[in-house]
């Protein structure tokens, strides 16, 4: 067949390729990985999520060059089903849930997948922070009903890793499009104050410092502490704090830090933890947007395989994540966003500018669920 | 009673007393009830609660069952024609009712009907006619494309087979609407006849189409044409009709082609005619919306990429809304380039003028909008003809490389120059007009081909060169010969600054985001002047629709003087411009595109003007710092992919330096979708604080969703209400405040009112003001929640589609064309040109205008192929069965194929069984290796196209269920072993298996004998290699035969073929044949299959029966009385001598005796008999005698017993009639 594959250079976005890849069905080549690297070729954790690839999708066809850095992939159905995956410790589960997350709404059966690993760490978003920005997200764009979930059984701190994680989430044949411009104000914010393998006063402490910020804006906050002892405490010491704003209209925004892997870097102290994250979680208001940063992406992805409806989305500031996302996607689907800066008007006091992102989708149908 | 007639009493009414009462009281009241319920209650009481459940229900499920799933009505604005396929029967009179129809709706005449005929019809409507022949390939490629379908019938001669393989085709693609249409009828000559095929014909396409199916009658012939009035009727059928959206034509793009022009390169084919062609397509797009640089698949050719998409100026468009009702001469348009009428014919960089031998101004002058500029065309090409033949000779007097050909690739210097094309279709030339010199360069911008990326830039210089040194050919000619090996070193020289970063700025385009601001800041105006230049191209050429000419150029050159003192001013226009967002800046770049590319006419002069304006207005700029994020993310749209072409196209030689490695860097960086907060936000800060304060509920509202304010609104809406227990009324507060007010003002007007009158009649404005308000919303609040009231699940539904449709029709609403394409698209019912690169040459070598060229888009991985599960079953009609592994042609999606089909069966517990042949009369599941289509879609196959066949074509349909290999085909394999040693109920089987290791995966599985004793495989045995031990529940017979049944999975063989029908020669288009099935390959070859021998009939050989000898005991002999007794049986011997007697030899005395007494006898015998037969016949007559006295003696005798009996009769009665009357008195 005439359908020419795609070929890029480097392992920079290596996810995003595969991502969409798997879902338009184009087939890739990545060349040149750290192919001036000292130790070339892929890592352990990107062949780990070519594996995960692999357990999702029937008849993919992978193929890696001896030293690793040529990479072909032609992507097969999405199968979908039970998976269970152990996650390389180089990287967060957040990493390999981030392209579950993508790819869950179009597989053939409904996902349960077990992933295993770093549960949080500082690198990606933590399981903590998707399950409270990403999942309500999606619902947004009619993936919600029984068994949508993400469940935090074990914790895992980085770099021992231990932690475990289930995600289950059902099919959908078409998505909606969405109209998500107001992002209306901040009614509460709740959050998260986690600690393994440390004493429990640490997550109290980190509230307290936090609380300290945020209390300026709005009074109705409440963060739980979750501390995880014996077998669900994973293998490392760690604490952090995850931060999410919700909406009047339902959208949210999340801020998230956590304590340096044992090892590596001074460590921080509690108090310090909590207040630094409630800045950034000011700072992510600062941003705004109906969708918080790290969730552009799968945002936009969603917009783009809707139906040929035009949906909206206001963002904040595109990360730079977002902006080769948006590149891929004009190369995988032909799509091209209109983007619109909004700029707040000078009295309002509402952080920095938006973006209103705009496109009509491509009517991506899920080839891979069966009729009946 | 004569006369007199007696006079009725009159009614007489009661004027008094309860009748008349009760009449005057319904009188009065029935008046105020009418209403049967409130009148007559009892009557509509409810009589039972099930029966009212019942009705309920009905009443509901009525309801509902009108509803259909809503959809977002995605229809554009202004459609594409309406694809009508004409089909029949060979002779049924097709290109005539074309003809007809074509006549009727534009006053014009056509000859051959060739390809699709575009034409205008109504004000709304536009109609594209094409026709089908009977080739089974055209019928399923136009089934699948049309909206509707006027099916010919001969009336005379009835139904023919392609109609019905027609009507299945489009059953199975989506059923389009379907007009019957009978001709032939004048053929009748008895009116009963002809009523009742009329009827009959009515009836049998009913049950084809649908109830009441639309059929027309074409009664008859007026000079070969239909009768006026009759084409008429049926033409305002075709305009009324409405359409109801087809599945697949509206989730996917498609184009029928009305045009196709080969691009290719005429040296390239010279020197190999065999080579791939570059060819572009033109049509209308319907369906849905085109992304450039999509997949499509041309059915009978293959898939391709296409190469680039313009969407051109319609040449056939409706007429612009006018408040009329009927269309004038101008605006009955016909376009049909294939059947070579259209006129005057604009491409992106050519204009085809149509020119029937003698009729060259008449057609021009038909041709009204483009006369003049026709005109102009023809006048300018002369003069540059002459020009280029000039240069020609003065510089390379004996070079015969630059010829015409070349030198329009290369340089694109040239005017228009006129090529004879010879067309092959209409058989005559064609004059083809080439514009090589400001067109190509459009081209080569609007475009996103590599090529005219690399050439752009450079074009864009020489241009300007042209444009500054306008005589001097020699020099831009050697500029053109230079232009390819050093095109940096002009870059260097002859651009202008601007020019000169636009290299740059392609490359850095791809750089990282973080450091883009910056870049952005920076290339801005560049990139923003680049990109106008590209779109002032695109911009001409949608403006004034392609034909742009020497004279354009030349106009805006005289006008530059004039204009030049605006120039400031647009300059400053667009400066300000690219503060703004994308969107804004693309809208308002058509406007100073015109003073941009005077500017750049001006050349090198220019740029200096307004240095210091320029200077402030970029630190202006920079103070802002809004990047234009499209550019950030996107980079120049239009070119995205040239920068790494270029970075090749240039390696030849030269190398640009840039900066790679932070590039390189970038490329293997952290994968991470974290965005790290910006560091200058110091969250410590106050001001920072409070930047984000209204974020938050606990800041500050805006004016319409302020709590206080909406409290208040309420307040004054309901407001008021009484207290039904105590019946006060409590006044709205604000009523109170606007009485208080009101009285205030009374009170200020009766102090003042001499000097504050006009205030006075402003507040009462004010006043009046807030009351329409107070209505308005009032109005707005009762309406939403009356329609609250009884607004269902579906109306809610409804509602949203029709928003979201409104929303789709709104966001690009205000976009031009050419960024819009770029959004969301080519849309439908746009004229766009398809340019497709490596079609095979048979594509143009073969090509015939009768068979449809289809470009059908496809979805996200419809280019993929793989494993496809199907629902199938055998058509009712097709007269044979299919057989597994018989190759079978799919029509499926847009794609006609070969393939080969697994049929299976799901049985009961879920096992998928190979079947042999598909079921006579029942559903089957089929497994096929072929393209990737969404589920549900509908398919159907033939078992070939080649060729007409007498019976029924269509072998199967069916429907696609499930996209991969997820259920395994089993086929059953019985494995057969002897037993060898047999001890009670174990046995060793040998003969089964070959090795141990065979067994053992066997090891427990359950065999059975052909007897039917069950039994279990145990553990392998070393010797013989395959035996094994076995237990059974009996014991075992060496003579029994033990089986194990097992199931083998069977894998799909893997051919995908499609049908290549377009790319065979004309007139054999209809001779595709793809792979024999093995019947077809065994016939043909002549190869039988050597039978089993067993299988075999012989001659049935019965040897004769032989019986032994009964043997009777001699005990039961002696027994036996005689007569049972068996006799001697063996045949007498030979008589004893001396019981032989001798014979006797007569006298001749003796012999005379003899003789006498023979002859004596003889005449005695016949005497006797002849006295025999007189006595015979004397005997009979006595007999008939005899039977005739007995007769009447009989009847004699009957006669005497009837008189008998009427006297006994007579007696009896008497007597029982005396006995009736008493028996005293008889006594």
């Amino acid at each position: 067949m005439a359908s020419h594959g795609l070929a890029y250079d480097g392992c920079n976005f290596f996810r995003q390729r595969l991502v969409l890849s798997t879902l338009s069905g184009k087939r890739v080549k990545i060349k040149n990985i750290r192919s001036k690297d000292d130790n070339p070729g892929l890592r352990d954790f990107e062949a780990s999520l070519i594996r995960l690839l692999d357990k999702v999708t029937n008849g993919s066809i992978i193929e890696i060059n001896q030293t690793g850095t040529v990479l072909f992939y032609q992507p097969g159905l999405l199968y979908g089903g039970s998976v269970e995956h152990d996650c390389n410790l180089q990287r967060s589960v957040g990493y390999y849930l981030e392209a579950l997350l993508m790819l869950a709404p179009f597989m053939k059966t409904s996902l349960k997948a077990t992933l295993r690993g770093v549960t949080n760490d500082p690198r990606d978003p933590t399981v903590d922070m998707l399950k409270s920005t990403a999942l309500p997200l999606m619902k947004k764009f009619g993936i919600d009903g029984e068994g949508f979930d993400l469940k935090v059984v074990k914790r895992g701190m980085a770099p021992g890793g231990g932690g475990e994680v289930v995600f289950t989430c059902p099919v959908r044949r078409t998505i909606r499009p969405v109209q998500l411009t107001d992002p209306a104000k901040i009614k509460r914010i709740r959050g998260v104050a986690y600690s393994v393998r440390v004493s429990p006063q640490m997550a109290n402490r980190i509230v307290e410092s936090a609380r300290g910020v945020l209390n300026q804006f709005i009074p109705d906050i409440y963060i739980y502490t979750d501390h995880m002892k014996g077998a669900n405490s994973g293998k490392s010491p760690g604490f952090g704090l995850t931060l999410v704003a919700e909406t009047l209209n339902g959208s949210f925004l999340s801020a998230e830090m956590s304590s340096m892997p044992q090892g590596q870097g001074d460590p921080k102290l509690p108090e310090d933890l909590g207040r630094d994250c409630a800045k950034l979680l000011l700072e992510e208001v600062h941003r705004g947007g109906c969708v918080d940063s790290s969730n552009q992406s799968l945002a936009l992805l969603l917009m783009t395989l809707g139906q040929q409806d035009v949906s909206k989305v206001l963002l904040g500031p595109l990360s730079p994540y977002t902006i080769e996302f948006l590149r891929h996607i004009r190369d995988f689907f032909q799509l091209m966003f209109k983007i619109e800066v909004q700029k707040p008007s000078e009295d309002e006091r509402k952080g920095g500018d938006k973006v209103l992102m705009t496109c009509v989708g491509v009517g991506y149908s899920n080839i891979n669920k069966t009729i009946k | 009673m004569d006369g007199k007639v007696k006079e009725q009493k009159r009614h007489q009414q009661k004027h008094s007393g309860p009748k008349a009462e009760r009449k005057k009281l319904k009188k009065q009241e029935g008046s105020t009830e009418e209403d049967g319920r409130k009148r007559n209650p009892k009557a509509f009481s409810v009589q039972s609660a099930v029966r009212m459940a019942k009705t309920f229900h009905r009443s509901q499920d009525i309801k509902t069952k009108k509803h259909h799933i809503p959809h977002v009505d995605r229809t554009p604005l202004e459609p594409p024609p309406i694809v009508i396929v004409v089909v029949g029967p060979p002779k049924v009179g097709k290109s005539t009712l074309i003809r007809c129809l074509i006549k009727n709706f534009t006053r014009q005449k056509l000859g051959d009907i060739c390809g699709p005929v575009t034409i205008v019809s109504g004000k709304k409507r536009r109609l594209t006619f094409m026709e089908c022949n009977n080739d089974i390939n055209t019928m399923i490629d136009l089934a699948k494309v049309a909206d509707l379908v006027l099916m010919l019938i001969d009336a005379s001669f009835g139904f023919e087979m392609e109609t019905f393989e027609f009507l299945n085709i489009c059953q199975v693609h989506g059923f389009p609407r379907i007009m019957g249409v009978l001709t032939h009828l004048d053929s009748f000559k008895n009116n009963k006849t002809l009523r009742k095929t009329k009827k009959n014909l009515k009836h049998r396409f009913w049950t084809e189409v649908y109830q009441g199916a639309k059929l027309f009658y074409l009664s008859g012939m007026v000079y070969g044409e239909y009768q006026i009035q009759e084409v008429k009727n049926l033409g305002r059928f075709i305009s009324v009709m409405k359409f109801r959206p087809l599945v697949w034509q509206t989730s996917h793009p498609y184009v029928l082609v009305d045009r196709m022009e080969d691009l290719t390169d005429p040296e390239r084919v010279r020197t190999d005619p065999k080579c791939d062609r570059t060819v572009s397509l033109y049509g209308y797009l319907r369906g849905t919306h085109l992304k450039n640089k999509g997949q499509v698949h041309i059915p009978g050719v293959g898939d391709f990429q296409v190469a680039d998409v313009n969407f051109l100026p319609d040449p056939c468009a409706l007429p612009e809304a006018q408040k009329k009702r009927a269309l004038n001469e101008k605006e009955r348009l016909l376009y049909a380039p294939m059947a070579g009428v259209g006129g005057v014919v604009y491409d992106k960089d050519a204009v085809y003028i149509d020119l029937p031998a003698s009729h060259v101004n008449q057609q021009q002058e038909e041709v009204r909008p483009t006369t003049e500029l026709v005109q102009s065309l023809i006048d300018t090409h002369a003069t540059l003809d002459a020009k280029m033949a000039a240069s020609k000779v003065s510089l390379f007097s004996g070079s015969a490389t630059l010829d015409s050909t070349d030198v329009g690739e290369h340089s694109g210097e040239e005017g228009p120059r006129e090529e004879c094309v010879w067309d092959p279709n209409t058989q005559r030339k064609r004059r083809k007009v080439v514009f090589t010199e400001k067109e190509e360069e459009d081209v080569s911008g609007s475009s996103d081909d590599d090529e005219d990326g690399d050439v752009d830039s450079e074009d864009g210089d020489q241009e300007e060169q042209e444009e500054d040194e306008d005589e001097d050919n020699l020099s831009t000619f050697l500029k053109d010969a230079r232009a390819e090996s050093d095109e940096t070193e002009k870059t260097v020289t002859d651009a202008p600054p601007a020019k000169k970063q636009k290299v740059e700025g392609g490359k850095k385009r791809g750089e990282e985001s973080a450091e883009v601001p910056a870049f952005a800041d920076s290339e801005d105006d560049l990139e923003m002047s680049e990109e106008e230049s590209e779109e002032e191209g695109e911009n001409v050429r949608a403006g004034d629709s392609g034909h742009c000419s020497e004279e354009d150029e030349e106009e805006s050159g005289d006008d530059d003087d004039g204009e030049e003192e605006e120039d400031d001013k647009e300059e400053s226009e667009d400066e300000s411009m690219e503060e703004d967002d994308a969107a804004g800046a693309t809208m308002k770049k058509q406007t100073a595109s015109e003073s941009e590319e005077e500017e750049e006419e001006q050349g090198g002069l220019r740029w200096k003007e307004g240095l210091q304006q320029k200077a402030s207005e970029a630190f202006l700029r920079q103070q802002k710092a809004a990047p234009n994020l499209r550019k950030l993310v996107y980079g120049s749209v239009v070119e995205a992919d040239d920068s790494d072409d270029e970075e090749q196209e240039l390696g030849g030689l030269f190398r640009v330096s840039r900066p790679q490695n932070s590039k390189k860097s970038q490329a293997n960086g952290v994968d991470s979708s974290r965005f790290d907060p910006d560091a200058s936000h110091n969250w410590d800060l106050e001001e920072m604080l409070n930047s984000i304060r209204d974020c938050f509920v606990t800041g500050k509202w805006e004016e319409d969703q302020d709590a206080a304010t909406l409290l208040k609104e309420d307040e004054e809406l309901y407001g008021d209400f009484e207290d039904l227990e105590t019946g006060k009324v409590h006044k709205g507060q604000t009523g109170e405040q606007d009485q208080a007010e009101n009285s205030e003002n009374d009170e200020d007007d009766a102090d003042d009112d001499d000097n504050e009158s006009l205030v006075k009649v402003d507040d009462d404005e004010v006043q009046k003001k807030k009351r329409l308000e107070k209505k308005q919303r009032l109005k707005e609040r009762f309406n939403a929640e009356y329609d609250d009231e009884d607004a269902t699940y579906f109306d809610d539904l409804k509602e949203e589609m029709q928003k979201q449709a409104e929303l789709n029709r709104a966001e690009f609403a205000d976009v031009d064309d050419e960024t819009r394409v770029q959004y969301e698209g080519f849309r439908p019912g746009m004229y766009v040109r398809l340019e497709i690169s490596s079609l095979p040459c048979e594509f143009v070598t073969n090509f015939d205008p009768h068979y449809p060229i289809i470009l059908g888009g496809l979805g996200a991985s419809e280019g993929n192929v793989g494993y496809l599960q199907m629902r199938l079953k055998k058509h009712r009609w097709y007269h044979r069965i299919l057989k597994t592994r018989d190759p079978l042609i799919l029509s499926l999606g847009w794609r006609r194929f070969q393939t080969i089909p697994l049929y299976h069966i799901e049985d009961h517990n879920g096992r998928h069984r190979l079947l042999k042949y598909t079921p006579q009369h029942m559903h089957c599941g089929a497994s096929i290796w072929g393209p990737v289509t969404p589920q549900g879609t509908g398919f159907l196959a033939v078992q070939s196209v080649a060729g007409t066949k007498a019976n029924f074509r269509i072998a199967a349909t069916g429907v696609i269920l499930d996209l991969d290999k997820s259920v395994t085909i089993v086929k059953k394999l019985k494995l057969i072993g002897y037993p060898y040693k047999i001890f009670k109920n174990t046995s060793f089987i040998k003969g089964m298996f070959n090795t141990v290791l065979e067994v053992a995966k066997f090891e427990g599985a359950s065999v059975r004998t052909v007897s039917g004793v069950r039994g279990q495989i145990k553990k392998a045995l070393s010797t013989p290699p395959g035996a094994y031990r076995a237990t059974f529940e009996d014991r075992l017979l060496m003579s029994d035969v033990v089986f194990l049944r097992s199931w083998y999975p069977v894998s799909v063989p893997q051919l995908y073929n499609p049908v290549t029908s377009l790319l065979l020669p004309a007139g054999q288009k209809d001779s595709w044949a793809g792979m024999r099935t093995l019947g077809q390959l065994k016939h043909d070859l002549g190869i039988r299959n050597k039978p089993n021998t067993d299988s075999l009939y012989k001659p049935v050989v019965r040897a004769p029966r032989h019986f032994n000898r009964l043997h009777i005991p001699k005990e039961l002999q002696k027994a036996l009385p005689f007569k049972s007794k068996p006799k001697q049986q063996q045949p007498k011997g030979k008589t004893p001598r001396d019981l032989q007697r001798p014979s006797v030899i007569r006298e001749p005395h003796e012999k005379k005796v003899a003789a006498l007494l023979l002859a004596l006898s003889t005449v005695h015998n016949h005497k006797r008999k002849k006295a025999h037969t007189a006595q015979h016949a004397k005997h009979k007559e006595f007999l008939q005698q005899k039977e005739k006295l007995e007769e009447a003696k009989l009847k004699r005798q009957k006669e005497a017993r009837k008189k008998l009996y009427r006297i006994q009769g007579q007696v009896d009665q008497k007597k029982s009639r005396s006995s009736l009357k008493g028996a005293p008195q008889d006594d």
